[in-house]
């Protein structure tokens, strides 16, 4: 277990240790939504999310919508519908949908990256056409042909809170709905919200399974694509690391200075697949932000 | 319990019952000697108007007509007295933000007959939830 994991387990248990002690909620307007309204906004800045595949350009960002409407049980967040079964001021229990990123790094038209504008090169045939050390370890490793496509899908399980003094507890389980890859994801996260006078700081710690067919699906090869990396890389499930900062400074009514960071370190076992260079995958973003 | 005491505590409440009996008498009574009343009785304000402009009319009804003086906590209204028995209403333009008492006086002996309160309500702020993703979430 790496040394990111270790620190993200261990912030975990911190709020168990005030399980009792709930924090009151809408401190700020990032932790609560009115019901029955819109709420809609966009950032306009410059950032870039780091792209762990080959030969496959990171992926700049310029503008991302955020778009929000919560009914009295159901919402829609950011393309994320869900029910809540039960919402306590302590804890909530949500049935959920959500989105994987990995098919994102794969498709320049995901749903995860449709906004954000960029030049980016999505052409994953110019990795099969450029044989010329690309897609090789070492000198004697066989290059990958055309990459099949790696389909997006929706996910749907349960998503639950807990709410303590120091953070909330955040436990999603979710399933394959689409019978793209009838994979299993299961995150568990650590979010604090710090709000200092016109600032808000959130951070956020990530543990991010990954069942072996997701792993498989995504970061396995295909025979048609390498019939020796078929055989050679073996997929396995995979734990992902990640850490997230997201700070937001009131400057009028609906403008706002937005910094983001998020690092995410990616498990060996897709590390290790021939797809990737890179054991991690990074997101910086400076800007504005307008909430209508 | 002895028998005894079975019977004293059954006197006990009845005298009691007897003397709240009276006392609501006493109080109908009372509230039948005077009666103030004011419309509207509410002013409910919102995010976008905040101060409450309206006319309100007091009016008052007593057993024995005579003149009375209104009194209240508004400050541009602190004293008003009727000049005749005969008057039985008053209406008064009101801008305030915060409830206002009216008093009721007997003009003559200063005995307080009856009261009122305009109450100023702030429209109930929107239902919030909470919200299970960042904004930027997206990202």
């Amino acid at each position: 277990m790496n040394r990111l994991k270790l620190i993200v387990l261990s912030c975990f248990l911190l709020p168990f240790f005030t399980w009792a002690d709930t924090a009151p909620p809408c401190e700020n307007d990032l932790e609560c939504i009115e019901i029955g309204q819109w709420d809609l906004g966009i950032a306009l800045g410059y950032g870039i999310r780091s792209n762990p595949l080959k030969d496959f350009d990171d992926i700049p960002i310029y503008m991302v919508p955020t778009f929000a409407y919560y009914g009295e049980s159901w919402y829609f967040d950011n393309g994320n519908l869900g029910y809540t079964l039960t919402e306590q001021e302590s804890y909530t229990i949500n049935l959920a949908t959500s989105f994987s990123t990995d098919s994102a790094y794969f498709q320049r038209w995901d749903p995860s990256n449709i906004f954000l504008a960029g030049g980016s090169t999505f052409d994953s045939s110019s990795v099969a056409n450029n044989n010329i050390g690309l897609f090789t370890r070492g000198v004697q490793e066989p290059t990958i042909g055309d990459l099949e496509k790696r389909r997006f899908t929706y996910l749907g399980g349960l998503d639950a809170f807990i709410y303590t003094r120091v953070g909330i507890i955040n436990f999603s389980l979710a399933h394959d709905m689409l019978n793209v890859h009838q994979g299993t994801e299961a995150q568990l996260k650590w979010i604090y919200n710090l709000p200092v006078q016109d600032w808000n700081f959130e951070l956020q710690l990530k543990l991010d399974w990954k069942s072996e067919e997701i792993v498989d699906y995504y970061y396995g090869v295909r025979e048609s694509e390498s019939p020796y990396w078929n055989q050679a890389f073996k997929s396995k499930s995979a734990l992902n690391a990640g850490i997230e900062l997201t700070s937001t400074y009131v400057m009028t009514q609906h403008w706002d200075l937005l910094f983001l960071a998020r690092y995410t370190r990616i498990a060996d076992a897709i590390a290790e697949s021939p797809l990737l260079n890179e054991e991690y995958t990074s997101t910086l973003y400076i800007g504005s932000s307008y909430r209508f | 319990m002895q028998i005894s005491q079975i019977i004293a505590s059954g006197f006990l409440l009845l005298s009691f019952s007897v003397s709240s009996s009276e006392q609501l008498i006493a109080d109908e009574t009372e509230k039948f000697t005077a009666e103030l009343s004011l419309a509207p009785e509410f002013c409910i304000t919102s995010d976008e108007q905040l101060t409450c402009e309206l006319t309100v009319k007091l009016e008052w009804k007593n057993q024995i007509p005579k003149p009375i003086c209104i009194l209240s906590d508004y400050d541009n209204m602190v004293r008003w007295c009727s000049e005749s028995a005969e008057v039985n209403s008053f209406s008064l333009d009101i801008s305030t933000t915060e409830d206002i008492q009216f008093v009721m006086i007997d003009k003559a002996t200063h005995e307080t007959l009856a009261g009122v309160k305009l109450k100023v309500t702030p429209t109930a702020g929107p239902k919030v939830r909470r919200r299970y993703r960042n904004p930027w979430s997206l990202f």
